[in-house]
């Protein structure tokens, strides 16, 4: 095999400021010109660069991480001094955790697999990624698959907004024929409202004491504005409020809960206060079928989702040793496939020419039925020999025993195949193997789909 | 011997039970409520036959004492709960309705049935088979009702509460719940309003004296759910209803077994209070 191996150089949230970050990040078509300048490289043989606002990797399959690190340092010459290098399987190991959420700034989120199946998307575009590179991600994408049904490591809302929509959905189900509304013009009230329209609610009403700003808020959110005096009747129509007012002292109180859940004839109210000092009286929530929740219920959900996924996180990365150790175990029986396939060539080719020399002899005598016996025992021949040294083969490859495929050459005269030039051999030039190969792959990739929900 | 066939039934839903609740504990694994739904649906099966093997065994009045009339009850439950879950695909339920239907089958299992007299002639009248089986579906259909009402109090203490548990992520939303057990609490009235008429056709027909005390729980339970429907239109939701469908089930059952049990208090069971077979063909 050639001495390529895989190298990582990146910078993440963790290694560097924004500042830097932004001046490496790439996209789109800059992204994919970076990728085919990677792989056009001397001694790189393929490239995968995973680009997001948290961080920005270059993965190379490579002589040396020097094309990587050069990325870096041609676009920024401070990032040279925040970038991390990892090579082999320390390398794949970070590629796994990266997918599987266990890397990122909120463990367990579930945009990054995203991100790393359009990076390899591109590579794969760019012509970047080849076989070694296909097969790392695939794995990858395996593990965070396996992960996130295994663990509870995606469980739980992460942000307060999310805590929102998770507490309406469990009091409404969704919100389809209801309204929302949003009182007052605070920034997390409408970053509330607009986590809610993934449950549907039919309109969004918005209310401020200046008009101004309250109507600018209604366009941003696409809501209706309704003014304030108004807040009664509003508090009949709508089903969520969110509020979020910079009032010192309560703008809902028990009194007004009190006169619209009458006219409500007791139908559920939800209440989000998002102000601090809060807007909502802790009474509206002693009336039945009100529900009212402040900043720190919110919050506190928060927190016990974080603990919740540091726990799973423990269990996720036993699943990721667990599958970078299987990958490694591949490569290396895979590294028994030269001598394997080279012994399997030898073998057929014997048989072949020993069935056309025998069918030389009969062909007259042998009608097309009797021609292909003779070429099936042949082969048949063949495959029951090469059973048993094919499986020790594959078997001393993966517990690191390099001694055994040696001697399988020596004994049955095979020639050493240039060993420098087996990587395009190796990866993509002996079709059964190869493919068994990959099949295998995709068949544990399949495996992991199947357990997931 | 279809006592027998109802101890295996028992088994199997026990078995059932266990795959849901297993499922309701884990979550991730959706398996155990696919195995609970098909282990449930044999058990309903067999169920079906123990009933079929009883009625040939004594003829249709062990539906008249406590194991049979519990055996057919939970039989209605478990059917409901079965067709239920195809319409709603909520496995969650059935880590609710399959423990109850269990422990009240209990009962059924160990129950002997001594029943001194037979009323052949009632029994085979299509009329009280329309009675029997249609009272049996709306006291099934009030219980799973009940089932969802607890449900609906389990997660309303969640969420009120700001508990947000294991609970609260694996219970549906309140609004599920509360329009589940409502649409339940009213199919369950129509049914029972059936057996209603079919029972005062055949108590006209065959006694002339007034009501026995069974009669009388029993138009109280159908004005009881009746009440509850009514209730629901003048807006009464929520928690509220919630707790009327599980006083209203607890009701149903302890005046159901009170009556079976006290010998001798009603027609329905024991004597029938009805004239011999040859009078009333007379």
């Amino acid at each position: 095999m050639s001495g390529r191996e895989l190298f990582l150089v990146g910078l993440s949230h963790r290694s560097a400021p924004i500042e830097v970050r932004e001046r490496v990040a790439l996209t789109g078509d800059a992204l994919k010109d970076a990728l085919v300048q990677l792989k056009g490289q001397e001694g790189v043989g393929e490239a995968l660069v995973v680009s997001t606002c948290n961080r920005v990797e270059v993965y190379v399959h490579a002589e040396s991480e020097d094309a990587a690190r050069a990325f870096f340092t041609s676009r920024s010459e401070e990032a040279g001094a925040h970038v991390y290098v990892e090579r082999g399987v320390e390398a794949v190991r970070h590629l796994f955790r990266v997918s599987s959420s266990l890397d990122s700034m909120v463990v367990g989120e579930q945009q990054i697999l995203g991100q790393v199946k359009e990076a390899y998307g591109l590579a794969s575009a760019a012509q970047a990624a080849g076989a070694y590179v296909s097969r790392l991600c695939n794995r990858a994408f395996a593990t965070a698959k396996r992960i996130r049904t295994e663990t509870d490591i995606g469980r739980g809302a992460t942000s307060m907004s999310q805590v929102a929509v998770e507490l309406v959905e469990k009091i409404f189900g969704g919100l389809e024929g209801r309204a929302i509304l949003l009182l007052g013009a605070g920034k997390m009230g409408a970053l509330s409202a607009k986590a809610l329209a993934v449950l549907g609610a039919d309109r969004i009403l918005v209310t401020n004491r200046s008009p101004d700003r309250g109507l600018a808020l209604a366009t941003q959110v696409g809501g209706l504005f309704r003014t304030f005096e108004e807040l009664p009747r509003l508090l009949v129509e709508s089903d969520v409020v969110i509020v979020s007012t910079g009032a010192p002292s309560y703008v809902l109180t028990g009194e007004m809960v009190h006169v619209a859940m009458k006219a409500r004839r007791s139908r559920s109210l939800c209440l989000i206060d998002l102000a601090v000092p809060r807007n909502v009286d802790p009474a509206c929530a002693d009336f039945p079928e009100v529900f009212a929740y402040d900043v720190d219920d919110l919050e506190k959900v928060v927190e016990s989702t974080q603990e919740a996924r540091r726990g799973e996180a423990i269990r996720a990365e036993g699943i990721v040793e667990a599958e970078v150790m299987a990958f490694a175990r591949e490569r290396e029986s895979r590294a028994a496939l030269p001598v394997l396939s080279q012994l399997r060539r030898h073998a057929e080719a014997i048989a072949r020419a020993e069935a056309e020399r025998t069918l030389g002899h009969l062909g007259a005598k042998l009608d097309e039925k009797g021609k292909r016996s003779v070429e099936a025992m042949a082969q048949a021949i063949v495959n029951k020999l090469l059973h048993g040294p094919t499986a020790r083969l594959k078997e001393a490859a993966a517990s690191g025993d390099g001694t055994l495929p040696g001697a399988a050459a020596d004994l049955f005269g095979i020639e050493d195949e240039a060993p420098g030039e087996a990587p395009a051999a190796g990866d993509g030039g002996q079709p059964e193997d190869g493919r068994a190969a990959v099949a295998s792959e995709r068949g544990q990739l399949e495996a992991g789909r199947a357990r997931g929900p | 011997m279809s006592i027998v066939i109802l101890r295996i039934t028992a088994l199997l839903y026990a078995v059932g039970a266990a795959g849901y609740v297993a499922y309701f504990a884990r979550p991730r694994h959706r398996e155990a409520a696919t195995f609970g739904f098909w282990v449930l649906t044999a058990g309903f099966v067999l169920h079906a036959a123990a009933i079929g093997v009883g009625c040939a065994e004594f003829g249709g009045r062990e539906f008249f004492t406590v194991r049979g009339g519990i055996a057919l009850l939970v039989w209605l439950i478990v059917g409901a709960y079965l067709l239920l879950h195809r319409l709603y695909r909520l496995p969650a339920l059935g880590a609710f309705v399959t423990p109850f239907a269990l422990v009240l089958l209990v009962p059924a299992l160990f129950a002997t049935l001594d029943h001194p007299e037979v009323a052949p002639e009632m029994v085979r009248s299509p009329v009280l088979a329309v009675h029997v089986l249609s009272a049996m579906l709306g006291l099934a259909l009030f219980g799973i009702a009940c089932g969802v009402g607890f449900m609906y109090l389990l997660q309303e203490r969640e969420v009120k509460g700001k508990r947000f548990g294991a609970l609260f992520s694996r219970l549906p939303s309140l609004d599920v719940l509360d329009r589940l057990g409502q649409r339940l609490v009213r199919l369950g009235f129509v049914v029972f309003t059936v057996a209603l008429v079919a029972g005062s056709v055949i108590a006209s027909t065959v006694w002339k004296t007034p009501f026995d005390p069974q009669q009388v729980v029993f138009i109280a339970v159908w004005a009881l759910y009746g009440l509850m429907v009514q209730l629901r239109h003048s807006g009464w939701h929520g928690r509220r209803y919630a707790v009327l469908t599980l006083v209203g089930f607890f009701i149903v059952i302890t005046s159901m077994v009170s009556l079976k049990v006290v010998p001798g208090i009603t027609r329905h069971a024991g004597n029938y209070g009805a004239p011999s077979p040859t009078e009333v063909r007379q």
